[in-house]
């Protein structure tokens, strides 16, 4: 599988990480890569240099965290990866705006609507929010909600 | 004795705001431009006029109610939207959807595509200061216009594919009229060529100009016409065909280098490739229920998450949903094209003229509340 060399060489830079065949017909992607936060340069710069493009950076608010959501995927058929790393409220995440320039705007947008700090990045002016903004909307304590539940009670423990 | 300045004359850098009331915007946008003379050193687009806030409402409504919102995220793609929003829950259900509706979504979804591609023509060439093509190929979309009108009872933000299927079906007025739109949109394109394509005017404004490179486009994750005017043949309905996109025989045009003519020629043999798809599609339009049955009324996916690609008229825009296994979804992300393609710019647009950035913003064919969500 081409996967394989990926998945080695992404637990070569990061042996704590948690790495699961994920059902595309179903998810979408192939491969799902649970890994600490400070990891998450290292882990980026290995798909930068196996040319790996980035798609987005989603946030997910949880009562015991937050979690954030890389997904990536080649010029390809079907090669998605998505990366999580699960943060502490209050806690920052390292930016990687340094290995794709994409990630300056997807976490400016994280940090309007959920309020998480990227550190060591260059630029966290608002970008969807107005600049007198003292809110993050998609928290799931803002506004009305239909639920507002644990990591474990949609994933199950293992992630 | 008159003074004389002994200073040396240095250049002077200002700042320019192109927007965020500008028609070469396309919509609310404001371009923050740090100017040496006529030529651009920094461009920073300022984004969020628009921002209405669509993710949140999908955590306060169903995934029924959330129906009309897909297709407001981008209006001119709409029905795309709104295609891709059902398939995506389609998926987190395991729903399978009879094969009638998915040749009816995918004919209405190409439709979609061409008349988008034609109001970008439009309205990229009035940015050049053509103004006559504007009025043809608004001749020429009014007629999809009518036909989508004639079934989905909208002209402009569809609400027709259901969970499960699609509302109504169509009927023999439907395909009769698209296939002569077809047949006229095809003696159009000679217009089109001599009109504009063969024009030298419009040839030196856009040859060369605003190169988009594979290696901007990896960085910055450029999908589209955007990208594959730079020559990756990268489409998610050849990529990861979704509906019936496999059973269709097209190709994905190609640009060589990437600048404004690649994007352009991409888009017209784009439009060309989408006529041949909805006539294959008629072609072999089976007969059969429009919506699968046994679909609930609570339509209460099981707990789970899906990431769902689908190619829209500016690229690659995907729905990711988290179910908590209610009748709300937990999260709902919505990956735009635009939003990646517009931030390409903070890269291509340093070092060309003013007048550039007209043509080169008007070629990668944004739509700003698509940005802003």
């Amino acid at each position: 599988m081409p996967l394989d060399s990926l998945k080695n060489s992404i637990e070569k830079k990061c042996p704590e990480a948690k790495v699961a065949e994920s059902d595309h017909s179903k998810t979408g992607w192939y491969l799902d890569v649970a890994i600490p936060a400070e990891k998450i340069v290292d882990v980026t710069e290995t798909m930068f240099d196996e040319m790996y493009y980035l798609e987005a950076i989603t946030g997910l608010d949880f009562k015991d965290g937050f979690q954030v959501l890389y997904h990536f995927n080649k010029f390809k058929t079907k090669e998605r990866i998505v990366v999580r790393i699960t943060t502490e409220k209050g806690k920052k995440v390292p930016t990687i705006s340094s290995v794709y320039s994409a990630a300056l705007w997807h976490e400016r947008e994280v940090h309007d609507f959920f309020g998480i700090e990227f550190e060591g990045s260059p630029d966290m002016r608002p970008l969807l929010m107005p600049e007198d903004a003292d809110f993050h909307p998609l928290l799931k304590e803002f506004g009305k909600v239909n639920a507002y539940l644990r990591m474990d009670e949609i994933y199950g423990d293992d992630k | 004795m008159a003074m004389i300045n002994s200073e040396p004359e240095v250049t002077r850098e200002y700042f320019l705001n192109l927007g965020p009331q500008h028609p070469s915007t396309h919509g609310v946008l404001r371009v923050l431009l740090k100017l040496d003379g006529e030529y651009i050193v920094e461009a920073d687009p300022i984004i969020g006029y628009g921002h209405r806030g669509h993710e949140k409402m999908a955590e306060n409504r169903t995934y029924k109610q959330f129906m009309p919102n897909p297709s407001r995220v981008d209006y001119l793609s709409g029905f795309i939207y709104n295609h891709g929003y059902v398939l995506a829950v389609e998926k987190l259900m395991g729903l399978e959807v009879p094969e009638r509706a998915k040749y009816i979504r995918v004919i209405c979804s190409e439709l979609n595509r061409i008349s988008s591609h034609l109001l970008w023509f439009g309205t990229f060439l009035m940015d050049l200061g053509a103004f006559t093509p504007f009025l043809y190929c608004f001749d020429d979309r009014e007629v999809i216009l009518d036909l989508l009108d004639s079934i989905t009872g909208s002209r402009l933000t569809y609400c027709y594919c259901r969970i499960g299927g699609v509302a109504k079906d169509i009927d023999d007025q439907f395909i009769e009229g698209t296939l002569s739109f077809i047949k006229r949109l095809r003696s159009r394109w000679t217009d089109y060529h001599n009109l504009v394509t063969k024009n030298v005017i419009f040839i030196h404004r856009v040859k060369d100009i605003g190169l988009i490179t594979k290696d901007i486009a990896l960085k910055y994750g450029v999908t589209g016409p955007n990208l594959r005017g730079c020559g990756v043949p990268y489409d998610i309905r050849k990529a990861e065909p979704y509906e019936i996109y496999d059973e269709l025989d097209f190709e994905i045009p190609v640009g060589e280098k990437g600048d404004i003519w690649d994007r352009y020629m991409v888009r017209l043999n784009e439009m060309e490739q989408s006529c041949r798809i909805i006539e294959q599609a008629i072609k072999k339009l089976p007969r059969g229920p429009i919506k699968a049955s046994g679909v609930p009324v609570k339509i209460a996916p099981p707990k789970g998450e899906v990431y769902f690609p689908f190619e829209s008229a500016r690229g690659e825009a995907a729905f990711y949903i988290v179910s908590d296994g209610t009748e709300y979804p937990y999260r709902i992300r919505i990956r735009v094209p635009s939003f990646s393609n517009l931030q390409a710019l903070i890269e291509v647009l340093p070092g060309t003229l003013v007048a550039d950035t007209i043509a080169i913003l008007g070629s990668i064919d944004i739509v700003v509340p698509e940005i802003d969500r």
